[in-house]
């Protein structure tokens, strides 16, 4: 987990975000536990309520189980449950912005497609061949 | 004649009312005041967690010439980081109230009026209002009580979104 936090929201709605980007990308499987909140509070120096605050959200929102005298974990289903969270949010929030982009540079889908294989197949090759094609 | 007897009466009454309500909040703040100085002690919480810290520190500071009380949760000598999340609260007298204001990393600076218990020993401060967003929640609740000289304990309450409570306890001995 980064050891930085932003002014935007406050660290337990980071906390928060930073388990999710974990269980997305597989860092954090169903049936895992969440980090102590021991570890977390003594690593990144907030306070133990900060970090239980972050975890009881993901209770909240499901993602998460409490299991008395043992701690959170993971729960079964929770990372289909979070793509379909996040794919929600990025077609309501974020694709409105990038679509507006691409319209503006007059991109097509091929142009968007090529440049998404090259990226899948090196994401240095699709930097740098965007790169040359810049100058 | 009569009437202004009873207009003195009733002024009197007042009074004394508000008299008492000051001494009432006056006790409570100067039973808070003699706990200034480093508590230590762990920290349990429900929802219930197994792995906690064993320990959680509190200091408490009178300034402002005995007007305030300052209440902070971190370990001393920590250095300041202005980008952590040690809370700090304030405790004060308004008038015939003894109010706690908790400055908290969710943005926002909830209030609370301060009650003390029928024995004396307990003063528990109930939620007044809020300055600032309560989108990320506010701390709602919160209860001092006194054991001994050098034995005490803190109740919180934070309301997380959708108003579902996270309560912390603190049993805290004296460190100085």
């Amino acid at each position: 987990m980064d050891r930085e936090w932003n002014d935007n929201q406050p660290i337990y709605r980071q906390l928060r975000d930073r388990v999710v980007a974990m269980i997305l990308d597989g860092v954090l499987k169903e049936g895992d536990p969440l980090p102590s909140v021991r570890n977390v509070a003594a690593e990144y120096r907030v306070n133990p309520l900060t970090v239980l605050k972050g975890y009881q959200q993901l209770v909240d929102e499901q993602f998460v189980e409490s299991k008395r005298g043992l701690g959170m974990f993971v729960k079964a289903g929770a990372r289909s449950l979070l793509l379909q969270g996040e794919r929600q949010k990025f077609l309501a929030e974020e694709w409105p912005r990038v679509h507006e982009t691409i319209q503006r540079l007059g991109l097509n889908a091929e142009q968007l497609l090529d440049a998404a294989a090259s990226r899948r197949s090196s994401p240095q090759a699709a930097q740098s061949k965007t790169e040359t094609e810049e100058r | 004649m009569k009437s202004l007897g009873f207009m003195l009466s009733v002024v009197l009454i007042s009074l004394s009312t508000v008299a008492l309500a000051q001494s009432d909040a006056q006790k409570s703040f100067d039973k808070l005041k003699i706990l200034a100085g480093i508590w230590k002690g762990p920290l349990t919480t429900d929802p219930a967690q197994p792995d906690l810290p064993n320990l959680g520190w509190v200091s408490l500071r009178v300034t402002s010439k005995g007007n305030a009380l300052v209440h902070e949760m971190k370990e001393p000598g920590t250095p300041d980081d202005p980008t952590k999340d040690d809370p700090i609260t304030m405790l004060y007298l308004d008038g015939d109230r003894l109010l706690l204001t908790h400055y908290c990393d969710a943005g926002n600076r909830p209030r609370m009026v301060g009650k003390i218990s029928p024995d004396g020993k307990t003063v528990e401060f109930d939620f007044l209002d809020v300055a600032g967003s309560t989108q990320y929640g506010h701390m709602h609740h919160a209860v001092f009580t006194v054991l001994d000289a050098n034995h005490r304990t803190e109740d919180w309450t934070f309301m997380m979104e959708g108003d579902k409570p996270v309560h912390a306890h603190l049993d805290l001995q004296r460190t100085r």
